[in-house]
């Protein structure tokens, strides 16, 4: 998560567990089967806290982590599903409120308020691989 | 009568067609068929644009620990330093 490796030292991130997107009992996708990412809409509390912790682990995710209730009281204020990013400043107010996922779901936009604020952060472009033709 | 007719034929071809080009464009998001009954099942009800702006005061709303016992309100972890909270799920 290069955001997060990024800006840590100026904002704090919270991740939020909201029901699943694409469990095997709704609208699977094909993806999820190949990367054996294949859960079914949990029911409990329990089972949310279970899968969230497979992907903390799965992906060894940095940052702080927080489980929406079952009546989803998080996802409802935030209109959050299936995936959204918000900012929220000092104030305790919306200060970037990103658009629904999956097709108006863009980190560039957060990473672009982050860099307005504390100043860009470049990364080298990575080495081009060798052209075999010279070789 | 036949005039009355002949437009009926009209709309329903009409209707028919923009309900193909849903289908069809629908689809085409999802990746097939299947695809676009699953978002339009399962997806579509569950989308909400929301009502918030920014400079809203942020919503507050309790959430459960990784350790499925403590809590923890997202107002607590503002104030200091912005929060960028992200939502989601595994799948």
């Amino acid at each position: 998560m290069k955001i997060y490796k990024d800006y840590k030292d100026h904002a704090d991130f919270l991740t939020v567990y909201v029901r699943e997107a694409h469990p095997t009992d709704e609208w699977q996708m094909k993806s999820n089967v190949k990367e054996d990412v294949c859960y079914a809409q949990p029911k409990t509390l329990e089972q949310r806290v279970a899968i969230a912790n497979d992907f903390v682990k799965r992906f060894n995710y940095p940052t702080q982590f927080g489980i929406d209730d079952m009546s989803n009281a998080a996802n409802d204020a935030y209109a959050a599903w299936p995936e959204r990013i918000y900012i929220i400043d000092e104030r305790g107010r919306i200060a970037y409120r990103g658009g629904m996922g999956p097709f108006n779901y863009h980190p560039e936009e957060a990473r672009a308020w982050l860099a307005a604020r504390y100043g860009e952060v470049k990364h080298e472009a990575s080495t081009p691989a060798p052209d075999k033709k010279n070789n | 009568m036949k005039l009355g007719g002949k437009l009926l034929k009209w709309v329903g071809a009409v209707v028919a067609l923009l309900i193909l080009a849903a289908v069809i464009g629908l689809s085409v998001m999802a990746g097939g068929i299947r695809g676009a009954y699953g978002m339009v099942r399962y997806a579509l009800p569950h989308m909400h644009r929301g009502t918030l702006r920014v400079g809203d005061n942020a919503p507050d709303a309790s959430l459960l620990a990784l350790d499925g016992s403590s809590r923890f309100h997202i107002r607590e972890r503002t104030g200091a330093r912005p929060l960028v909270i992200v939502f989601g799920s595994y799948t």
